[in-house]
């Protein structure tokens, strides 16, 4: 599949054409991320929240993008590889989404789960709150919210 | 890559009077077909040690305190060490490499119709680091405190300090051992990948694929897309161990419910990934043993895609009582209860191929037809233990441990003897012994149930696992229950007694079997077009062309009843 990139240049064809960049092209993405870099670092200084948020974050996956793109090939590889390269970034969101909630809000060291306490918290009042295990039960269960309980 | 596979196999004939060396030929060959042979005798092997410490813990468990024949008295430490080995060596050093690696290796290129793997030194490389890591996990015994004992899932903190395992040194060669079988596996998985996208036979079409080799295909590709964070994770709880950090130590505010996830984040898709290549082997016997085309061919491969996506959404089922928060225990009930769904599918499009067809029991077809019933029972428990609020009760019984072998069991070995004895006259150019081969399933088949019914009733009456030695709790000693304990272990001598038929008809075969033909079972895939066993090349009349799908049994316009992927379309209108 690399052997595409590296391919010598046929005239008129449009993925050799990509394939056959002048070192100039290469120098020229590299110059477009040390401006990027100046960007990033700057822009976090100015001390504004969201200003941060974009320059930082914002600018690295851009940055990252054009790596990919340029330096890894992925932009003259077959559609395929962008679509399995999407499949894994997907893939680590699903493993964050569902490991971000047991282990990002922690106290102490106890591994103390205060995000879970207070979902279950809530969830016991709002139970309790639309009547239905109140009219069940009569009232609700002494300590049924502690958060020893929940625990 | 196609073109060069081709270049290739002209270039291996140019060499073929060279005769290779002991070493070269059976150690250090870089033909598909004597790599699958490595990476089969060494499972086997495996499954010795496997089935070993079993027979040592059951023993314990059974007639606590007995000095074990062929093993001694098994203290406590023993019994730590004996479980975890038995799990591990049978899902990373057994299941994996028989089912994966062996048949992966030994199919692909011949059901394909090419000469060899796309990448033939990458292949070695797989087979020699799975070996590494094989004598690194047996050499793990024989350190000072013995092999790692802290259960195949290997939970810090237990796992990650020395003074609570005991197993200091034993637990960083478990962990070394499952990183070097993860990166060996990785290699096979890129190599079975590209040789399919690039090396199918001319006029061979994604939907011209048998399902083995898409099953294997997935599965692939599920461990290369799950293995990622578990290698990080397995560095992290080395350096743990060794070097003192604190990653899942609570002490120091690591945390080990964070190896959890990173485990079962590959945890789970890996019963997939042992599980389709066993669906895709059931798949191939049904056919050809049923004389019937494949019932919803591009229904099984979209489901079985659709469970390799799934599989990805449910590993924190396995972390109900784990203190995970519980609006993800939800979500994760959820998806559990939704995967039983395509695999069900599967199981009815399997049936729906049995239907109507004209059945022949072979020693293949029985392991085919066991593995569906005993699997649809580890399903069917598996919906149980799926629902969170089940699952509080029943965790950390042996309705869970009864549950995973109903699954694995089928999976690992009722699979891979299916696979076996199918393959057998291909793989080696002999047949099998039809009679043993029955007495062999069903001496396998009855003390397997007499093995697990039992540890279903156990777990319902709450009998707790990991517990050494039962006569310390009263209460699990009542009523039956140890009499239920010794009916287990009992089983599984007979069990492990029957697996001594096997090897001596598959030794016996190996060497005094009757010749086998090229087409034993009068099959349509393409391995059955090359000579058994198929000579380095696998095609000497040339690679084949290929002119329909594999499963095309029983076609009403023709005389026989099936029709080879190698006939051209022009032979019905003359036969």
């Amino acid at each position: 599949m690399s052997d595409t990139a590296h391919a010598p240049a046929a005239p008129g064809s449009h993925a050799v054409a990509h394939a056959s960049h002048p070192d100039s092209f290469y120098v020229k993405i590299w110059g477009v991320l040390l401006v990027l870099l100046v960007v990033s670092v700057v822009g976090p200084e100015l001390g504004i929240r969201v200003v941060t948020l974009f320059t930082a974050f914002g600018i690295a996956v851009v940055k990252a993008y054009l790596v990919i793109k340029n330096f890894m090939h992925l932009g003259v590889e077959k559609k395929y590889v962008a679509y399995l390269l999407l499949t894994m970034l997907a893939l680590m969101v699903v493993m964050v989404g569902g490991v971000g909630p047991d282990v990002l809000r922690h106290q102490g060291t106890n591994w103390d789960n205060v995000a879970a306490k207070k979902a279950v918290e809530a969830g016991l009042k709002a139970g309790g709150g639309h009547g239905e295990h109140g009219a069940d039960h009569g009232a609700p269960a002494p300590g049924a919210a502690s958060p020893g309980e929940a625990h | 890559m196609s073109t060069a596979a081709h270049a290739d196999h002209g270039h291996d004939h140019a060499h073929a009077h060279h005769e290779p060396g002991f070493v070269e030929k059976y150690l250090w060959s870089t033909d598909h077909k004597m790599i699958a042979m490595q990476y089969l005798f060494t499972g086997m092997a495996m499954a010795l040690v496997g089935g070993f410490t079993v027979y040592a813990f059951r023993m314990q468990l059974a007639f606590p305190g007995m000095s074990v024949p062929g093993y001694g008295r098994v203290t406590a430490t023993d019994y730590n060490a004996l479980v975890t080995t038995h799990g591990s060596v049978m899902i990373f050093w057994v299941a994996m490499p028989v089912l994966i690696a062996a048949l992966g290796n030994y199919l692909i290129p011949l059901m394909i119709g090419c000469d060899d793997m796309v990448f033939p030194r990458l292949n070695r490389l797989s087979y020699q680091l799975f070996l590494i890591s094989a004598i690194i996990l047996v050499a793990s015994f024989y350190v000072p405190g013995g092999a790692f004992g802290g259960a195949w899932t290997s939970y810090p903190p237990l796992s990650a300090k020395a003074e609570y395992s005991l197993t200091g040194l034993g637990s960083s060669m478990w962990l070394f051992a499952v990183a070097l079988e993860f990166a060996a596996f990785l290699l096979g998985g890129i190599n079975f990948v590209t040789t399919v996208m690039n090396s199918r036979a001319p006029g061979m079409k994604m939907f011209d694929v048998p399902i083995v080799v898409w099953m294997i295909i997935i599965a692939s590709i599920l461990f290369m897309a799950s293995v990622g964070p578990l290698i990080a994770g397995a560095i992290m709880l080395m350096f743990d161990q060794q070097l003192g950090t604190g990653f899942f130590d609570p002490a120091k505010g690591g945390d080990p419910v964070l190896w959890q996830h990173l485990f079962w984040f590959f945890g789970h898709p890996e019963v997939y990934v042992v599980l389709l290549p066993a669906m895709g082997i059931v798949a191939e016997i049904i056919t050809v043993f049923s004389r019937k085309k494949l019932f919803a061919y591009k229904t099984v491969l979209y489901t079985a895609i659709g469970t390799g996506v799934l599989s990805f959404f449910v590993w924190a089922h396995h972390q109900f009582i784990a203190g995970i928060d519980p609006r993800m225990a939800n979500v994760f009930s959820v998806t559990t209860l939704l995967i039983s769904i395509p695999v069900a599918e599967m199981v009815f499009v399997y049936i729906g191929t049995l239907y109507g067809g004209s059945i022949r029991l072979t020693t293949p077809m029985l392991w085919a037809l066991a593995f569906i019933a005993e699997f649809l029972l580890g399903g069917v428990t598996g919906i149980f233990l799926g629902a969170s609020g089940a699952d509080i009760y029943f965790h950390d019984t042996y309705f869970v441990v009864a549950h995973f072998h109903y699954t694995f069991f089928p999976i690992a070995f009722i699979g891979s003897f299916a696979a076996i004895t199918y393959w057998f006259p291909k793989m080696f150019g002999k047949m099998m012994n039809e009679t043993w081969g029955k007495v062999h399933f069903w001496g396998t088949i009855i003390p397997f149930n007499f093995i697990f019914i039992p540890l279903f009733l156990l777990g319902i009456r709450g009998d707790h696992r990991r517990i050494y030695d039962y006569r310390h709790f009263p209460d699990l000693m009542k009523a039956g229950m140890q009499d239920l304990r010794i009916l287990a272990t009992i089983s599984l001598l007979v069990l492990l007694a029957f697996q001594v038929v096997f090897l001596v008809n598959f030794f016996v075969s190996l060497f005094r079997g009757p010749k086998a033909p090229m087409n034993p079972w009068n099959a349509n895939t393409l391995e059955w077009q090359a000579p058994s066993p198929p000579p380095h090349g696998n095609f000497p009349q040339g690679l084949p062309n290929v002119y329909r799908g594999p499963y095309e049994y029983s076609h009403p316009d023709r005389k026989d009843d099936y029709w080879p992927q190698t006939e051209p379309a022009s032979e019905p209108a003359k036969t």
